[in-house]
């Protein structure tokens, strides 16, 4: 089997805005984070390290129990 | 031991907004009258909301900057969502930026 071509990995890590310190009300911020269903993007897509994955994905778990940010939603 | 915590309501959208600053205000009595501090109070005002809380599509926002003991704040939020008019809150305790604490160490030993 053939590898699988390079999908969209962004790996620009977004620490490349600077951000230091991952804050669950920069909603803006967070929804980079996010697919258009809502869901948490992977690391292999996001490019982040473990560390700061980890803390984008309880950001975003917070905000979304302060209904800054959507829950997933299913479709079809 | 006192930490320093964040804590954000929303609140009923059908309130007057000049009235929120002073009921929140009320509120932080708990926390001044137990010795804690309120560093900030940050009211974002009306919000959409992601998904519908109650019925309601939109909400007040605010944010409460506090330095306190873990038992006030808990007061604080259990009277807090005591209130009809608020919707929700949340407490969350101010991180540290990574690795700040380890740098104080070092910085301390040289």
């Amino acid at each position: 089997m053939k590898p699988a071509p390079q999908k969209r990995r962004k790996r620009n890590l977004l620490r490349a805005e600077g951000v230091e310190h991952v804050d669950w009300k920069d909603t803006a911020l967070l929804r980079e984070f996010l697919s258009d269903r809502g869901k948490i993007r992977a690391r292999r897509i996001t490019g982040l390290t473990p560390a700061e994955q980890k803390d984008v994905a309880r950001a975003i778990k917070n905000a979304r129990e302060m209904a800054l940010l959507p829950y997933p939603v299913k479709k079809g | 031991m006192s930490r320093h915590y964040e804590v954000m309501v929303i609140l009923d959208p059908s309130l007057d907004e000049r009235t929120v600053a002073p009921t929140l205000e009320n509120f932080l009595k708990v926390i001044r009258n137990a010795g804690g501090s309120v560093e900030n109070v940050d009211i974002w005002g009306r919000r959409r909301l992601s998904y519908e809380i109650n019925k309601n599509a939109e909400g007040i926002y605010a944010v409460l900057e506090l330095i306190s003991e873990p038992d006030d704040v808990k007061e604080l939020d259990r009277q807090l969502s005591l209130q009809e008019t608020v919707l929700r809150t949340k407490v969350v305790r101010r991180q540290e930026v990574r690795g700040a604490k380890r740098a104080a160490k070092i910085a301390a030993k040289a």
